[in-house]
C-alpha cells in the first residue's frame, strides 16, 4: 500500500500488519492504516473485500466468533487491543459500532440510551436524563421523541431508529464511533440527516465508516481508504483519491469499472 | 429511443394467439385439482371442529348441573352424600402451581443455556436437547412411576409435594423447547449491538435477547400448565388423591384429574355428574389459560 501523506493530527488508532482469518480464509492481508484523531476514516471496496471485516477487529466483535483470529498490532491509546489482556467490555465501551441495520432493543427509547451508560456508569436519575436528553439532541431526534421517550423504540421510522443507536453509541462517551453502512437500510433523507450528523460528531469523537456509497465518502470523509481483496490499496484524503488516484485498482473501481 | 409515437402505435389485438391459449387440458385438471384440494381441506377442517364442539357440548350439557355453590365450597364425600371438589380443586391449583414453580425456571435455564450457549460444545447441547424432546413425548405414566421410585419410596408416603414434582417434569421439555425457539428468534444483529455497548454476555441475554423473547417465553410457560393442568397418569403413583380436606403438600393430595379418574369408573350416579363437573372445570381453566395467552401476551405484539 501507499503511504498517506503526513499526517499532522495524532492517529487515534493504529492499524500494523494485521493479518485476519475466517478458519482457513485470510481476508485481511498485513494492512497498516492510521485513523487520525477526530477526522472520518471513509472505507471503500467492492463487497466482501474487508471493510466490514477490519471494523470488526477494531472492537474485537470477532472475538464472539471461534475460528476468527487476527494477527498483528492494532494500538490504541497506548496498548495493542489484540493482546489477551484486553478488557472487552471497556474497549468497546471506548470504542463504539453502529451496524448496518437499526437495531433498537426492545425496551422504551429512554432505556435504550441508558442500557448502555448503566454499563458503565452509576448516574442518579437526574444525571441519566440529562445524558438521555444531550445525545438524543446531538443526534437531533429529540424534537421527534421527547414526548415519548417511555414509549417502545420499535415504533419509529428505521432512519429514527438508526439516530437512535448512533445516540445510544455515543452515551457511553467513545473516544472512536465506528460505522458499518449505517445508511444502507435508510431512505435518502434519512441518509442525508446522518450525514449531517457525522460532521457534527467528529469534533468529538474519531469515526471510521464503512459505505458503499462513494458520494457519501467524498461527502463525510476526511481521508478514504480503498480496499480489495483483503488489502488496503490506497489511503489519501477525500479530496485526492476522487480526483486524483495514486493506484489504477482504485481509480477503476470509483470510476465504476468494477466492484 | 421511445419516442412519442411509440404509444399511438400499440394497438389491441384480440387475446387469440397461440401463446394466449393456455393448454386446455392440463389447465381444466388444474382446477379441478385445486377443487377437491379445498375441499378436503374444509372437510377436514369441519371434522376436527365437530369432535371439538361435540366434546365441549357434551361437557357443559353433563357438567353444568354440578356448578353449584356446594361443588366449589365441600370436599368430596362418599357417594350418597352430595358433597362438592373442593379439596380436589385446590390441591389441583396447588400441584399445577408448584410444577410451574419447580419446573419453569428449570426449563427456562436450560433453554437459555440451548440457544444462547452453543459455541462451546455442540455435542454436549445437541445430546441436551434430544433428551429434553425424548422427555416431551414420554409417556407421563412413565413419569409417575420414576417419581414414585425416587420420592414415594424413600419418603415411604404418597405426597401432594410428589405428584407437583412429577408435573414439573412435564413443564420443563415444554419451557425448555419455547425458551429455546423464542431466543433463536432474537437477530444476531440485536445480540451485537448489546456486545458493542460493552455489555457482558449475562446482560445481553438477561437484559435483551430475554426481554425480546418475553412473550413467546410466557405463552411457552401457560402453555405448560394447561397442559399438566389436564394430566391423570403423573398423580396416581405420587399424590395418589385424598378424600379430606388436606392443603400439606407432604402428604397425599386430591386433584381434580385423578378425581375425575376415580368418580367416572364408578357406579354411583352422583359420583359421575360430579366428575363431569370437574372435566368441566378443567377445560375452561385450560380455555381461559389459551384465552389470557391469545389475549394479554398477543396485546403487545406488533
Amino acid at each position: 500500500m501507499t503511504v498517506a501523506e503526513k499526517q499532522p493530527v495524532p492517529a487515534a488508532i493504529s492499524v500494523r500488519n494485521l493479518d485476519f482469518y475466517y478458519g482457513a480464509n485470510h481476508a485481511l492481508k498485513n494492512i497498516s492504516i492510521d485513523f487520525p484523531q477526530g477526522q472520518v476514516t471513509g472505507m471503500i471496496g467492492p463487497s466482501g473485500c474487508g471493510k466490514s471485516t477490519l471494523l470488526r477487529v477494531l472492537n474485537r466483535m470477532y472475538d464472539l466468533y471461534p475460528g476468527q483470529r487476527a494477527t498483528g498490532e492494532v494500538i490504541f491509546d497506548g496498548c495493542n487491543i489484540l493482546g489477551p489482556k484486553v478488557n472487552l467490555n471497556v474497549l468497546r465501551a471506548r470504542v463504539g459500532m453502529v451496524f448496518q441495520k437499526p437495531t433498537p432493543f426492545p425496551m422504551s427509547i429512554y432505556d435504550n440510551i441508558a442500557f448502555g451508560v448503566r454499563l458503565h456508569e452509576r448516574l442518579d436519575r437526574a444525571a441519566m436524563d440529562a445524558r438521555v436528553e444531550d445525545v438524543l439532541r446531538r443526534v437531533a431526534l429529540w424534537p421527534e421523541v421527547r414526548d415519548r421517550l417511555h414509549d417502545s423504540a420499535s415504533a419509529l421510522s428505521g432512519g429514527q431508529q438508526q439516530r437512535l443507536c448512533i445516540a445510544r453509541t455515543i452515551a457511553t462517551r467513545p473516544e472512536v464511533v465506528l460505522l458499518d453502512e449505517p445508511t444502507s437500510a435508510l431512505d435518502p433523507v434519512s441518509t442525508a440527516r446522518i450525514e449531517e450528523l457525522l460532521d457534527e460528531l467528529k469534533t468529538d469523537f474519531t469515526i471510521a465508516i464503512v459505505t458503499h456509497n462513494l458520494q457519501q465518502a467524498a461527502r463525510c470523509a476526511d481521508q478514504v481508504a480503498f480496499f480489495y481483496m483483503g488489502e488496503v490499496v490506497e489511503v489519501d484524503s477525500a479530496d485526492r483519491m476522487f480526483t486524483a488516484p495514486r493506484e489504477k485498482r482504485t481509480q477503476d473501481y470509483i470510476t465504476g469499472r468494477f466492484g | 429511443m421511445a419516442g412519442r409515437d411509440n404509444v399511438t402505435q400499440a394497438t389491441t389485438a384480440p387475446c387469440a394467439s397461440a401463446r394466449w391459449q393456455g393448454n386446455g387440458l392440463s389447465d381444466m385438471r388444474r382446477r379441478m385439482v385445486d377443487r377437491v384440494a379445498t375441499g378436503l381441506c374444509w372437510a377436514a377442517t369441519v371434522l376436527v371442529l365437530l369432535m371439538l364442539f361435540s366434546i365441549l357440548f357434551v361437557l357443559v350439557r353433563n357438567g353444568v348441573g354440578g356448578l353449584r355453590w356446594i361443588t366449589f365450597v365441600h370436599v368430596t364425600l362418599p357417594p350418597g352424600q352430595g358433597g362438592g371438589l373442593a379439596n380436589a380443586i385446590v390441591g389441583s391449583l396447588i400441584q399445577t402451581g408448584l410444577a410451574v414453580l419447580i419446573g419453569a425456571p428449570v426449563g427456562l435455564l436450560v433453554g437459555i443455556y440451548l440457544a444462547e450457549f452453543t459455541a462451546t460444545d455442540n455435542r454436549f447441547i445437541n445430546m441436551v436437547r434430544f433428551i429434553s424432546d425424548l422427555l416431551l413425548s414420554a409417556p407421563s405414566i412413565l413419569v409417575g412411576l420414576f417419581i414414585y421410585m425416587i420420592v414415594v419410596v424413600p419418603t415411604g408416603h404418597f405426597s401432594g409435594l410428589a405428584g407437583a414434582l412429577a408435573l414439573s417434569m412435564l413443564v420443563v421439555p415444554v419451557v425448555v423447547r419455547t425458551t429455546e425457539d423464542m431466543l433463536r428468534l432474537v437477530p444476531l444483529s440485536m445480540r451485537e449491538a448489546a456486545i458493542a455497548l460493552g455489555a457482558p454476555r449475562w446482560r445481553v441475554i438477561l437484559f435483551v435477547c430475554l426481554r425480546a423473547a418475553r412473550d413467546g417465553v410466557a405463552t411457552g410457560i401457560l402453555l405448560a400448565l394447561a397442559r399438566v393442568s389436564g394430566e391423570t397418569a403423573p398423580l396416581l403413583f405420587t399424590s395418589l388423591g385424598n378424600m379430606n380436606w388436606s392443603v400439606s403438600p407432604a402428604a397425599p393430595m386430591a386433584s381434580l384429574p385423578v378425581t375425575i379418574y376415580q368418580y367416572a369408573g364408578a357406579a354411583y350416579e352422583d359420583w359421575t355428574a360430579l366428575a363431569w363437573t370437574g372435566a368441566l372445570l378443567i377445560t375452561a381453566g385450560i380455555l381461559m389459560i389459551n384465552i389470557t395467552v391469545r389475549l394479554g401476551l398477543g396485546r403487545n405484539r406488533k
